[in-house]
């Protein structure tokens, strides 16, 4: 529909006698924002053509004249403002719209606004699908502050989101706050993470003895994890996934064959744990990462993730221990069982993502 | 008026051909001495007629430059600037320029899915498609990998691959023959049964372009499938400017991202006078 809305504002167009000047094979916009410690500068470019439409313009070159320009200024600020969102460390900070000149050299025309904050934010989120009927449309996103480039990102219909962190103080706090609480959502929400770790407690053993393993997990997907977000190291995730279903199911093998004197979970753990690195980097760079504060968010999301891990280790272990107090049967039962039902599901994610891969 | 704008787009959209868009590398120049400032844009557009597409570093892949030793030019322009990139020649041997994208996707209607795999010439896409019902609607993602050639006197500069996903590689240097043979290759390997066309515009003067927004479109003037071991060889046979094309398309590794995966090739180049 918004396919066929375009076609149609093109037909009409070229109908009119319009030409080559008016074909528009690349529809996109420019948003310029400059960030100060009162507010913040922006200003908005847009072709006539993606504007004309807007306005129900039959000749986009005519609003390429100043004085039409700025009669039409109100309606542009008000169609465009509605389709732009700024939030400043969580609350909205609606643009004030001061202007609009005409740039014929990009046969454009730039609104100028403003926005107004009491204290400087941490982070700023910018929503812009400007033109929302033109899936092909995109918005070339510029944050300064100061004499620095702070961000660019493209936006288009799929990603209409980005966010920006101030340089100071706040802003690395921003970044921890959102990086911690990503890497304590994803341990939760990830049931493979989880079932690993609880795979590595079944078996028990003194404080010393889980410090080791969880160490040894810690220490591994910590050194992946940094490898990969930095694009050091970058295997598929098609590789990555069965590997990580893989490590549960021998998790639970490994419980099954412990002895007395034997206990390779530390081992195990390490190895493992190097591959769980490569899954939370993939995660990591699906939320985006903030090339402006690389290491604050790397080490942030481990950070989270730690936390999440300490609060499994934290409630199962004191859990499985008690059962061990009262009765050794039942803590074999419960290592058997648990163990039985740590590789079915290690294998029923094996067999899923294989046959992802396979046809992926 | 609804209706009457809808068959105005009806009739529009018979007339033309279905919108696959070209996407090449247009230097200020064709040739460069040592010392000549070149700069580089990049447009996508119909017929050898575009509009100019600003740089995205979030987009860019690879953005090369190779002449006396091969330079990064990712960083060379911010996100949003019209030139890509400026660069001064370091001798008279000329210099090839390479980029590439990542993907981006669009979604269209499989009447239009269909026609443009018939003008690009995806016949095995069109009966892998023929063969299987589909949606009401095909969801493609596409990479760009446009180069560019401003000539000079090695030629090797030109003829070596680059390592682009999808890549036109000129057996010698592009419009110093009246025939140019291409090598298409395809993740480093020779791509058979390929099909590569060619658009031809006058130069404004000698060396320079005309604005390939300021042009009208034009249909492709040469069409060559590339044999066994990925070679098509064209008849580059008028002065002017030049861009060869192709597309390879296959089913998407990513199904949840999209149906297919197109690469779109081109290299742009310019015949002299002689």
């Amino acid at each position: 529909m918004k396919t066929r809305a375009r076609a149609a504002w093109l037909a009409l167009l070229c109908l009119a006698g319009a030409t080559r000047a008016l074909a528009h094979d690349a529809p996109y916009s420019f948003l310029d924002l400059r960030l100060g410690p009162g507010g913040l500068d922006g200003a908005l470019t847009a072709h006539v053509f993606d504007l004309a439409h807007e306005l129900g313009v039959a000749a986009p070159d005519s609003l390429l004249d100043s004085t039409r320009a700025t009669a039409v200024a109100d309606r542009l600020a008000r169609v465009l403002g509605g389709r732009l969102r700024l939030v400043a460390d969580g609350r909205a900070v609606p643009p004030r719209w001061t202007g609009i000149a005409v740039d014929r050299d990009r046969q454009a025309l730039t609104l100028r606004f403003e926005a107004k904050w009491a204290h400087a934010p941490g982070a700023l989120d910018v929503d812009a699908r400007l033109f929302p009927y033109d899936p092909q449309h995109e918005t070339y996103l510029n944050v300064y502050q100061g004499d620095s480039l702070r961000l660019q990102a493209l936006l288009d219909h799929r990603h209409a989101h980005a966010r920006v962190y101030d340089r100071g103080a706040q802003g690395r706090w921003a970044v921890v706050a959102t990086f911690v609480g990503a890497g304590i959502q994803h341990i939760f929400l990830g049931p493979d993470h989880v079932l690993f770790v609880i795979g590595l407690l079944l078996l028990g053993g003194g404080l010393a003895r889980l410090l080791k393993v969880v160490t040894a997990f810690t220490l591994a997907h910590s050194v992946t994890l940094a490898l990969a977000t930095l694009r050091l190291v970058d295997p598929p995730a098609r590789l990555i996934e069965p590997l990580i279903a893989l490590s549960i199911v021998l998790v639970g093998v490994e419980n099954l064959r412990s002895r007395p004197g034997r206990d390779h979970r530390a081992v195990l753990a390490f190895l493992f744990g190097l591959v769980h690195g490569f899954g939370f980097a993939g995660v990591l760079r699906q939320f985006g990462l903030p090339s402006e504060a690389l290491g604050w968010s790397l080490f942030s999301f481990n950070l989270g993730v730690e936390v999440g891990q300490a609060c499994i280790v934290a409630t199962v272990a004191p859990l499985l221990g008690m059962v061990r107090d009262r009765s050794s049967s039942g803590s074999t039962l419960v290592v058997r069982y648990g163990s039985c039902a740590v590789m079915l599901a290690g294998a029923y994610w094996l067999g899923q993502r294989l046959l992802l891969a396979a046809h992926g | 008026m609804r209706r009457m704008v809808m068959a105005w787009a009806a009739l529009a959209c018979m007339a033309a051909p279905a919108r696959a868009h070209e996407f090449w590398l247009a230097p200020s120049a064709y040739r460069a001495s040592a010392g000549d400032t070149v700069s580089l844009r990049v447009y996508v557009g119909t017929g050898f007629r575009g509009e100019l597409k600003p740089y995205a570093p979030s987009r860019t892949v690879r953005f090369l430059l190779r002449a006396t030793r091969e330079l990064d030019l990712s960083r060379a322009a911010r996100n949003g600037d019209r030139v890509m990139a400026r660069f001064v020649a370091p001798d008279d041997g000329g210099a090839l320029v390479a980029y590439q994208s990542n993907f981006a996707d669009i979604e269209l209607p499989s009447a239009d899915f269909d026609r443009y795999l018939a003008d690009e010439g995806l016949d095995a896409v069109r009966a892998a498609r023929a063969q299987k019902p589909s949606g009401a609607t095909a969801r493609e993602r596409y990479a760009r990998s446009p180069k560019t050639w401003i000539a000079g006197t090695d030629s090797t500069r030109a003829s070596r691959p680059v390592g682009l996903d999808y890549e036109l590689v000129p057996r010698g240097a592009p419009g110093a023959r009246s025939a140019l043979t291409v090598q298409v290759l395809f993740r480093g390997r020779p791509l058979a049964g390929a099909l590569v066309r060619a658009w031809h515009r006058p130069l404004a003067d000698p060396t320079h372009p005309v604005d390939a927004a300021a042009r009208d479109s034009v249909a492709p003037v040469l069409r060559a499938r590339t044999d066994g071991r990925g070679l098509a060889t064209l008849a580059i046979d008028a002065y002017g400017e030049w861009m060869l094309s192709s597309v390879h398309m296959r089913p998407s590794a990513d199904r949840e991202e999209a149906d297919w995966e197109s690469y779109w090739a081109s290299l742009t180049f310019a015949k002299p006078l002689p």
